[in-house]
């Protein structure tokens, strides 16, 4: 009887071993299939993020933008419909390089992809395309639960320093590749914000979140939800991604 | 001409009243004036000082290191070439003060405001203690790592008392979002819209938190012995480095004024590319250069006023000269038929409103030296909210001895304007004419 307990013991924890071995192993393709669901290379894709903030003691704000993407040349057009004061704003990238524009002062300034959307926790980059493995290594992995749901969290570090966060968790569901959560950690390792991912959309056989929640873990109550609407993956003119058309639609 | 000149001092003195309250009216004028062109005499002089009390120098050295993928990071990570080049210029260095800066929002229970923050080796700056001063909590507890001093109103802003823990919120040098926390030293006092520059911890958290490493920082400042060594030893200095190390162009200041020097310096290093370091040296001077388009808008104003001021002057001389030459014309009459030419008539009028005009600019401008040299004696104190203006807590006053000089010539030849007609009228009369006239 003992020896076949013993035997047992073993071959669970064999098991276990080989289980964790391989989920080690599948870590880079589960990353791997984040990055290639959040790719529209060989596309053009635009949606409507519609972001409502809300902060201790003042009233919800409500910003809209409307994105244009072409992740083949590393391009966006950013244009802000809401709210109404800042109408005709809008953000430009090409390359590495991002630029704001401003319709009052009909001039364009120097931006960053990590500057914060209106007055909310989203940034630009929160909205293109990321390629993790590019841009983090895995530290770190194992199984866990998030609420019901069996997920994989895995632990990254920032491989360059051209990333917002240095350390990053993401929590995905076991069962079909869709991150649920992430958790941003600042370089000094403090945990800065959270974001869920409660609903997601199919597109062109590809799972997209349609609803994003940023929670300000350094702010007590701040937080943001983002909607996506009205996404589309049909051809862009090349003019959205220039300087004039931000330009033109101000006219 | 004397005799000429001896009646118009006469006929000034029979008047004495009259004389007294036009005088009084010019001496008036000019003493605003003076006051102003005083007042914006130091005001350069003063900020510039201050400020360089603030930053820690008069002339500032930085360096952009260009990395591999084409990103700037502000950092010095060797200064043995600078600190060469600074003691072989010769240039009269009080003190070198090493620095580390970042713009971040301070989190405390729900409050935060974005603020700068200065990092400062506070072992080597020992006048910082003696510059700012404490409303509460002491320097002492400044040796904790994280500990911070801010001003009364961003203290007051975040509502938080010395011992507490606030939060920071920022960047480090590659653009990485960071968290610190500090903990409050000491609360300051205000200094107005200045306060949001008198955040200061130690160098060595703040360069933990940008992500640089020990011993390396991000501004060197040079204290001079005295603002007026700072562009001769800038220049001195800057020879001196263009031998060792890769510099930007000194910044120049834009045809237009649209830019500062300092703005035309960091608008190059966008349009240039370099490898390794790049070091770029700039003056207080620079930074402010605007300050110099206060001084100069002072000035306009002190001409404005002083045109307007005796606009309204220079009509009440008018009719004044006009009466005396109503009250003098039998006088002028006797004058002329006792041979006085019409220019000796003229002459005398004129020489009469000259003396007035002078005697009034010279009253004016001593009231002005005497209400200046009051209002310098009033100590407002290093925490009050305009102290950027002052002087040790004084406001203090510089008359340029040339405006002085420039100011009296005006009102002498608008005076001089003023009494023309009168004084023409008076010239033309004829003695016959003059005589025969009634009051």
């Amino acid at each position: 009887m003992k020896h076949i307990l013993r035997v047992a013991v073993l071959g669970i924890a064999l098991a276990s071993i080989a289980a964790t071995g391989a989920f080690a192993q599948d870590v880079p393709r589960i990353i791997a299939e984040l990055d290639r669901l959040g790719d529209f290379s060989g596309s053009d894709f635009a949606a409507i993020y519609t972001i409502v903030s809300q902060k201790p003691g003042e009233k919800d704000s409500v910003s809209q933008v409307r994105m244009f993407r072409r992740d083949d040349k590393k391009q966006f057009t950013l244009l802000v419909i809401l709210p109404e004061v800042n109408k005709g704003q809008g953000y430009l990238r090409e390359d590495d390089n991002v630029w704001f524009y401003d319709p009052t002062s009909r001039k364009f300034s120097f931006s960053s992809i990590k500057e914060n959307i209106q007055n909310s926790e989203a940034k630009n980059s929160d909205l293109v395309r990321k390629s993790i493995l590019e841009d983090y290594q895995v530290v770190g992995s194992k199984e866990g639960m998030l609420g019901k749901i069996a997920v994989w969290i895995i632990d990254l570090k920032a491989r360059t320093n051209d990333v917002s966060y240095e350390r990053v968790v993401m929590h995905v569901r076991k069962d079909k590749t869709m991150l649920l959560k992430e958790e941003d950690f600042s370089v000094s390792g403090r945990l800065m914000r959270t974001t869920l991912f409660p609903k997601y959309v199919e597109i062109s056989g590809r799972l997209m979140p349609s609803q994003i929640l940023i929670i300000d873990e350094l702010n007590p109550g701040e937080r943001s939800q983002m909607t996506m609407t009205e996404q589309s993956l049909a051809g862009l003119p090349d003019k959205v991604f220039t300087k004039a058309f931000l330009e033109q639609v101000n006219k | 001409m004397k005799t000429l000149a001896n009646i118009a001092l006469r006929n000034l003195s029979r008047q004495k009243r009259r004389s007294i309250l036009l005088g009084s009216a010019i001496a008036f004028g000019v003493m605003i004036v003076t006051l102003i062109n005083g007042f914006a005499g130091a005001f350069s002089e003063n900020v510039s000082e201050n400020f360089s009390n603030l930053m820690a120098g008069h002339i500032f050295l930085s360096g952009s290191e260009k990395e591999a993928g084409g990103k700037e990071l502000s950092v010095i990570r060797d200064d043995s070439a600078l600190t060469a080049a600074v003691k072989a210029s010769g240039a009269p260095v009080k003190y070198i003060t090493r620095r580390s800066a970042f713009t971040g929002t301070l989190i405390f229970e729900g409050k935060k405001i974005r603020t700068n923050v200065d990092g400062a080796d506070l072992e080597q700056e020992t006048f910082l203690r003696e510059r700012l001063l404490l409303k509460k909590g002491s320097w002492d507890a400044m040796t904790e790592a994280g500990a911070l001093i801010l001003s009364e109103k961003i203290a007051a802003k975040l509502n938080v008392e010395v011992g507490d823990r606030i939060l920071v919120q920022m960047q480090t040098v590659t653009g990485q979002n960071n968290v610190g926390e500090f903990t409050l030293a000491g609360i300051s006092y205000d200094a107005g819209i200045f306060g949001q520059m008198m955040s200061y911890a130690n160098l060595a958290y703040v360069n933990e938190l940008l992500g640089l490493k020990p011993g390396e920082y991000q501004t060197m400042g040079l204290m001079l012995d005295g603002l007026k060594h700072t562009e001769k030893s800038a220049s001195d200095i800057y020879a001196g480095l263009s031998e060792s190390v890769q510099l930007f162009t000194r910044g120049e200041k834009d045809e237009n004024g649209a830019q500062t020097p300092f703005q035309a310096l960091l608008k190059q290093q966008k349009k240039e590319s370099w490898e390794g370091v790049r070091y770029r040296l700039f003056t207080i001077n620079e930074v402010l250069s605007q300050v110099q388009q206060i001084v100069a808008a002072l000035d306009t104003t002190a001409a404005v006023i002083l045109v307007v001021l005796f606009v309204i002057i220079m009509v009440g001389i008018t009719n004044t000269f006009r009466m005396v030459m109503f009250e003098r014309i039998g006088e002028i009459g006797t004058m002329r038929a006792l041979g006085v030419q019409r220019g000796g008539v003229r002459s005398m009028f004129l020489l009469e409103a000259v003396f007035l005009a002078l005697g009034g600019a010279v009253v004016g401008i001593l009231l002005a030296l005497v209400a200046m040299s009051i209002i310098s004696l009033i100590n407002f104190g290093m925490n009050s909210p305009a102290f950027i203006l002052m002087k040790n807590g004084h406001l203090s006053f510089y008359l340029p001895p040339l405006k002085a000089i420039g100011n009296i010539l005006v009102i002498a030849a608008l005076t001089l304007v003023a009494v023309a007609s009168p004084a023409g009228k008076a010239a033309k009369l004829t003695p016959a004419e003059a005589l025969r006239t009634s009051k």
